[in-house]
């Protein structure tokens, strides 16, 4: 008798014990896939945010959607950039002297990249669109497509090659796999110590005159309502426009490009954090500009040089020649960027070979 | 009597059952979105790991996959896990942009188990600014070994707690296994071979090589600090370890023999270098058959002329608080080839050739197993202590120590390699 009670009891906690473990296996796969419901969602379709009016592709604002442009920009493949800023009814972005403004939640940075084909019309490719998530107060990341219509684009997250004809700045025909960005790309450029943040609406970037116009942008964002806490503009540092050779020297034209062009990831806090090169046009410290640093894991793409930048040297310094190539794991920027710079490489160059060589 | 065994049999069977939900198969339970993908669903996975969440496994089932490359960023709690390295295959062969294979960037507890990642442009895997990093039973190789290969095969950097475990790298042009600036870090039960370096911790705090074994690269393990990085390496314990017939050219630099950073630094056959890095252990390793220079203990100044000028929080050229003790040395009876044609090795056939000439009693003797460049603190203070830097070396044998002189090695008329390993045995 005992021995039943024994085999029944075994057998009943078995049992409950199956029942559990199966409900909790169960519990935990049938989670799949609800967490997102409270977060923000990206739409679908370029069109539907309404940022545009009459034909889409001409990128008529309405108004509260405001054009804005940046002193040196960033090369990707000759590509043609429009840039907008939305921010929500009644709210104004903060200066800040260092970084990127501090924008409202709700804020969308919307950038628009084109080329010019053989035909010089202007071709829509990708629209990118940063939002500063209410839900976290963090910033989002989202890419468009256009489609061959050209009449809207359709969010597209997993990146894409396209091959394109396009005509660069002095009118010769190149062909490329033009790179579309995925979303993890995005971050690997927008990434600063841990935080995804928007990379050209910085202070001194907007500091300039548009062409055509005859106030200053950041004096126009301010009288506009868009801009509180903006100094005296003397006292706002100005990014020098790289290809103004009347009001910039050299040195502040190539520090320029390659704050733009690399100090994205070559900052502290960047993803090229591990390298120790760091290329903000504010940074002073010789081995961290590259002046005679060994690279750290540059491995191959170093070429066998033996140091980033050896002054008036460019041919053996390893910036100029990471620049100068176009094969994946030599060049650099790694991303957006599948042809040579060419007046990008000439300026680095120049730069280089007009410092005063080392001291023995 | 029976009232136990039938609490063993539960107790057993409990066990069972609660297997039966975490074990080998079902670790992905652990998680709580569980994704699972066959070759050919390619795309869909590149989809996928743009939109991970949180808690998430990913799952490759045995089989060829191809990728442009993968990345995952910003997220919690991440394994991607397959079924063997003999069973799924992660192909990066037909990259065409980006540099690395596989990108990790920023993940709070991340694994990856069970496969075997070949053939990125770049490096094969890439783990930055991440922590609690596991990974294990993974194969990453490229099938060429030569300077088309990337740099590294693992590459944890910027970490924090990794554990790099029952992996094989092969082919990597700089090192298989490379733990950059991280803090805490174990490599075990791995093997490498064919690679530049067949393991190099840098900048790397608290970390412990051991039980791996690392043949047939040009050097098989090496300990460094560069200047300029984001924090200084030291307190690194090896042991255990066999590193053997690293022999092998190097293909650091394209055409060449070797750039004059980094890994290019290694002259073909060398077992251990340890370079400008402090609080280090060796011991217990069986070095054999590295046949230029078992173990190398350099400076900054071995490889830069400038090291003084970049002293700083973050870096002191001259290693320090080094010991190497009851490790299994032998060495071939000839230096390989190739690092006669390598701008380091060169030095240590001239060091070999010199020490001969100077005491005739040495007759055809090799160079002593231990290769010290001999910069310590003294050059840089003006100090005469016969131990600054606290080197401490406990190995049997009468040709165990040589300090190169690397100093004066320019200056046939001053240069004097010495091997008086008396001020370094340990105390």
């Amino acid at each position: 008798m005992k021995r039943v009670n024994y085999f029944l009891l075994l057998i009943i906690c078995l049992t409950a014990i199956s029942a559990a473990v199966m409900q909790s296996c169960k519990t935990k796969s049938t989670q799949t896939g609800t967490q997102t419901s409270a977060s923000f969602q990206f739409k679908e379709k370029l069109s539907d945010y309404n940022f545009f009016r009459n034909r889409l592709k001409d990128l008529d604002p309405n108004p509260g959607v405001v054009h804005y442009e940046i002193s040196t920009t960033l090369f990707s493949d000759y590509a043609v950039k429009d840039r907008y800023v939305v921010l929500p009814k009644g709210t104004v972005a903060k200066y800040t002297a260092e970084g990127p403004l501090d924008f409202p939640d709700s804020t969308f940075i919307i950038k628009n990249f084109a080329y010019t084909n053989t035909a010089h019309q202007k071709i829509m490719i990708e629209t990118r669109i940063l939002f500063k998530s209410p839900v976290d107060k963090t910033w989002k990341v989202m890419a468009y497509l256009w489609n061959k219509e050209q009449t809207d684009a359709v969010k597209h997250i997993t990146g894409a090659q396209l091959p394109i004809t396009l005509l660069d700045d002095e009118g010769n025909k190149i062909s490329t796999n033009y790179l579309v960005p995925n979303t993890n790309d995005c971050k690997r450029c927008h990434i600063k110590n841990d935080i995804i943040a928007p990379i050209g609406p910085k202070a001194r970037n907007l500091n300039l005159i548009l062409p055509g116009q005859t106030e200053n942008q950041l004096a126009q964002w301010t009288a506009n309502g868009l801009l509180t806490g903006t100094p005296a503009l003397d006292s706002v540092q100005q990014l020098p426009n790289w290809k103004d050779k009347a009001h910039f020297s050299l040195d502040q034209r190539a520090r320029a490009y390659l704050d733009v062009n690399c100090a994205h990831c070559h900052t502290k806090g960047g993803d090229a954090t591990n390298t120790g090169l760091f290329l903000e046009y504010e940074q002073t410290g010789r081995d961290h500009i590259g002046i005679m640093k060994e690279p750290v894991s540059a491995g191959n793409g170093a070429g066998g040089l033996n140091y980033d930048i050896i002054p008036g040297d460019a041919a053996h310094s390893i910036l100029a020649y990471r620049m100068n190539s176009s094969t994946p794991g030599t060049a650099m920027p790694e991303m957006a960027r599948t042809i040579i710079h060419q007046e990008g490489v000439r300026l680095i160059k120049e730069w280089i070979n007009q410092m005063p060589p080392e001291k023995k | 009597m029976r009232k136990t065994f039938s609490f063993a049999a539960l107790a057993l069977i409990m066990a069972v059952l609660l297997f039966a939900c975490k074990g080998d198969k079902e670790k992905k339970l652990d998680y709580t979105t569980s994704l699972s993908f066959k070759p050919g669903d390619e795309a869909k996975i590149v989809e996928a790991f743009l939109s991970l969440k949180d808690s998430t496994s990913i799952l490759f089932a045995q089989g060829i996959y191809k990728f442009e490359n993968l990345s995952a960023a910003q997220l919690k709690h991440i394994l991607i896990q397959g079924e063997g390295f003999d069973k799924t295959i992660l192909d990066f062969s037909s990259q065409t942009t980006g540099g690395e294979g596989i990108r990790i960037t920023n993940i709070k507890d991340f694994s990856i188990d069970g496969m075997t990642i070949r053939d990125s442009k770049g490096d094969l895997i890439k783990i930055n600014n991440s922590r609690d990093v596991k990974v294990t039973n993974l194969h990453a190789v490229w099938k060429n070994a030569d300077s088309t290969s990337g740099g590294y095969a693992i590459y944890p950097v910027m970490c924090k707690n990794v554990l790099v475990e029952n992996c094989y790298v092969e082919g990597s042009s700089d090192a298989g296994i490379y733990v950059g600036q991280t803090d805490s870090a174990i490599v075990r039960n791995c093997k490498g071979a064919k690679n530049v370096a067949g393991c190099e911790i840098e900048n790397t705090t608290n970390a412990e090589v051991y039980n791996n074994e690392f043949y047939n690269n040009t050097a098989g393990f090496l300990v460094f600090d560069l200047p300029g990085l984001s924090q200084r390496g030291g307190h690194v314990k090896v042991h255990d370890n066999n590193f053997h017939d690293n022999n092998n050219r190097n293909f650091a630099k394209a055409g060449s023999f070797g750039t004059s950073w980094g890994v290019g630094n290694a002259p073909p056959g060398s077992g251990v270098v340890i370079l400008a890095a402090s609080n280090i252990e060796i011991y217990n390793n069986r070095i054999i058959n590295n046949n230029t220079a078992p173990v190398i203990l350099a400076s900054g100044f071995a490889v830069d002329e400038k090291a003084a000028e970049k002293i700083n929080d973050h870096y002191f050229p001259i290693s320090k608080n080094i010991s190497i003790h009851g490790n299994t040395i032998e060495m071939g009876s000839t230096f390989p080839e190739p690092t006669k044609e390598h701008h380091i090795g060169k030095l240590l056939v001239a060091a070999e050739s010199k020490l001969n000439a100077l005491d005739p009693a040495r007759k055809n003797k090799r160079i002593p197993f231990i290769m010290y460049d001999g910069f310590s603190t003294n050059i840089l203070n003006g100090g005469k202590a016969i131990n600054p830097d606290s080197l401490c070396i406990n190995q049997p044998g009468d040709n165990v120590f040589v300090n190169a002189d690397f100093l004066n090695i320019a200056n046939p008329g001053k240069w004097h390699p010495e091997t008086n390993i008396a001020p370094f045995i340990c105390k």
